[in-house]
């Protein structure tokens, strides 16, 4: 138990954390106030169930924005995984062929990125056409059937946990005991941090780059497979919000896009604000087309809040 | 023998050679498509060598043009504007609701400058001066305005749009549409601004290094809002000329215009703080790559084949730039 917590230990290089947790707080306690079906069993279900996809894509990306970058392909990866998830192949080598084309666009971002200089929202964004022309041309509309046993590991239970719920737990640990227990994680601050600074102290910046892009790529890979478990079927386009509120999330969570500043918690508690404003909204029988509204909103104040030292992206 | 009062030799032929190639080596890469491009036309189709058909392309061209300039202004000084999907979507939703119907008709374009203003201001105040991140509060604004537009239209797709705003695209000079005129026009005053106008130097000042630039004095602030109150202004106009060239109104202009309108930037020579390619650069790569689709829709390409081949064009042109001198 110890062992976990220190995994999810907030470090002095959060970023505005507790602005986040105090806003999902709020935002909980509102809920739970003034909406008596918040609690039920099956909406806490269904929060969770819908969350899950952003919290593991959010999670990759956080290591990305860690480094001062940003990946934009991260919802064409997840489009093309449940793309390929429907193909009528056995389902161990789908699932090796969805591992393989997430590693290569993660080397492609990376590579640009680190090696050849390109800007990251311009690398990502032109791997992001690429991959969703890829989703298409594989399932040109919703549809097929995934492995049986993906949807039964995504809808089923573990005794009274949802296994959504062991996802996420799962998603969150690997992201925390990479970035807080293993070398790359400290590299990863560093870089962010001040790249020169951390190259004339021994730091792989370019491979530590590369490494960010490949792991948010497999992140992305994993929120593919739980979507397409989820919907038990394809989507060519069923990740294609996921690139940017993946950003999102991890903004709202205090990671700094500027890099360098941000925790797999923030993260996480990002993707559990956004998560609930769909949620409540719902709840509070609220038309769900000022959601877009209400989310812009809640971003731009989060963001105002955050001050930041020098102008830019 | 050369003296002290010799007057310097002029630069011999092999000198003039040697900067013409450079010269032709440095031009953005938008330059070597369009070339390839009409080159390769009479073995495609001869349909794309006729000029009545590149008036056709210039004059579906314009909106992205005129987005493309807009997008141009806030990379040169390091920032993005992600607000171009929602700045569309609530002017063509505005304008072809219905709401404006019974104003006289230079209120519906006013409206269009108005609000291409009002979100310039909006991004500018949070980018320059609130220091808040350019994706994220640009992407809010839009995802705001895209919301407005959903809850007002409640998903259902408005009106026609207003008759008499369509002379935009169909009227013309000598062939010529309004749409390209203005386009054109536009693109000129921006050049002329950039070439005589105090302002362009500090927009190249601050691209270069925005450190340096606050350090000699110039206003980093001021000229970062700037430039996100122009390009609101000219993704207004954009949305006008779109407008005019629709039938009937959409909620969902798509998030195409802002991926093209990125990708012919890049590829038109102008990224995050680098000035290559100028407006003439953006401008020749909005004409490429509308060409590059209609030879690709000629092919018999669909959606998927041109959502990679430009991404390709994304990925190759940052590339070049990359590769050449530097972060872009």
């Amino acid at each position: 138990m110890n062992t976990v917590a220190t995994y999810l230990r907030v470090p002095y290089r959060a970023g505005a954390i507790r602005l986040s947790i105090g806003t999902l707080v709020l935002m909980v306690l509102a809920s739970i106030i003034f909406l008596p079906g918040f609690l039920a069993g099956e909406n806490l279900s269904n929060l969770l169930a819908q969350s899950t996809t952003l919290v593991i894509s959010a999670l990759g990306q956080t290591f990305v924005i860690l480094t001062g970058g940003l990946d934009v392909s991260v919802g064409s990866i997840i489009s093309v995984t449940t793309a390929i998830m429907t193909l009528d192949m056995p389902p161990f080598v789908r699932v090796l062929l969805c591992i393989a084309v997430a590693t290569a666009f993660g080397l492609v971002n990376g590579y640009g990125v680190a090696r050849l200089n390109v800007h990251p929202i311009i690398m990502t964004l032109a791997t992001m056409g690429i991959g969703q022309g890829l989703a298409l041309i594989i399932l040109p509309i919703p549809g097929g059937r995934v492995p049986d046993w993906l949807s039964m590991s995504v809808a089923g239970s573990i005794g009274p946990l949802p296994n959504a719920l062991v996802w996420l737990v799962v998603a969150s640990l690997v992201a925390a005991w990479i970035l807080y227990r293993r070398p790359f994680g400290l590299y990863l601050f560093a870089a962010g941090g001040n790249e020169f600074n951390a190259r004339m102290n021994g730091v792989p910046v370019k491979r530590t780059i590369i490494n960010a892009y490949v792991l948010s790529a497999l992140f992305a890979c994993a929120a593919g497979m739980f979507l397409a478990g989820r919907l038990a079927s394809g989507d060519p386009k069923g990740g294609a919000a996921f690139g940017i509120e993946s950003v999102t999330a991890a903004a709202l969570g205090g990671v700094h896009l500027a890099g360098g500043i941000g925790s797999i918690f923030g993260t996480v508690v990002g993707a559990a604000i956004l998560g609930l404003v769909n949620n409540v909204m719902n709840l509070a029988n609220v038309s769900a087309f000022l959601q877009s509204v209400a989310k812009g909103a809640l971003l731009l104040v989060l963001v105002v809040s955050q001050r930041r030292k020098t102008i830019g992206l | 023998m050369t003296t002290a009062n010799s007057k310097p030799s002029a630069p011999s032929s092999l000198f003039n050679v040697k900067r013409a190639v450079f010269w032709i080596i440095g031009l953005p890469p938008a330059y070597y498509v369009l070339a390839i491009l009409i080159a390769l036309a009479p073995a495609v189709s001869a349909t794309l060598i006729n000029p009545n058909y590149w008036f056709v392309i210039l004059k579906q061209s314009a909106p992205l043009g005129l987005a493309v300039l807009a997008q141009s202004l806030v990379m040169r000084v390091r920032s993005i504007d992600l607000s171009v999907s929602g700045v569309f979507a609530f002017a063509i939703y505005v304008a072809s609701s219905g709401l404006l119907n019974s104003y006289p008709p230079f209120l519906t374009v006013a409206m269009f400058i108005v609000v291409g203003l009002l979100v310039g201001v909006t991004n500018g105040v949070l980018v320059a001066y609130v220091r808040a991140s350019a994706v994220i509060s640009t992407l809010s604004v839009s995802a705001i305005l895209i919301g407005v537009v959903q809850y007002m239209s409640a998903g259902r797709a408005p009106g026609s749009t207003p008759t008499w705003l369509r002379v935009l695209t169909s009227g013309n000079i000598h062939g010529l549409s309004y749409s390209i005129i203005i386009w054109i026009a536009t693109s000129v005053l921006v050049a002329v601004a950039f070439r005589f106008l105090i302002v362009g130097r500090y927009f190249r000042a601050v691209g270069d290094n925005p450190r340096a630039a606050e350090t000699t004095g110039i206003p980093l602030a001021r000229t970062i809002f700037v430039s996100h109150v122009t390009a609101g202004v000219l993704t207004g106009i954009a949305a006008l000329v779109q407008v005019s060239a629709l039938a009937v109104g959409t909620i969902k202009p798509g998030f195409d215009t802002f991926m093209n309108a990125l990708a012919a930037t890049i590829l038109g020579g102008v990224t995050f703080g680098v000035d290559r390619g100028g407006v003439a650069g953006p401008f020749v790569a909005v004409v490429a790559l509308s060409f590059l689709f209609a030879m690709l829709t000629v092919f018999g390409i669909q959606e998927p084949g041109k959502l990679i081949v430009q991404g390709l064009i994304i990925a190759l042109a940052a590339i070049i730039y990359g590769t050449r001198a530097g972060r872009i």
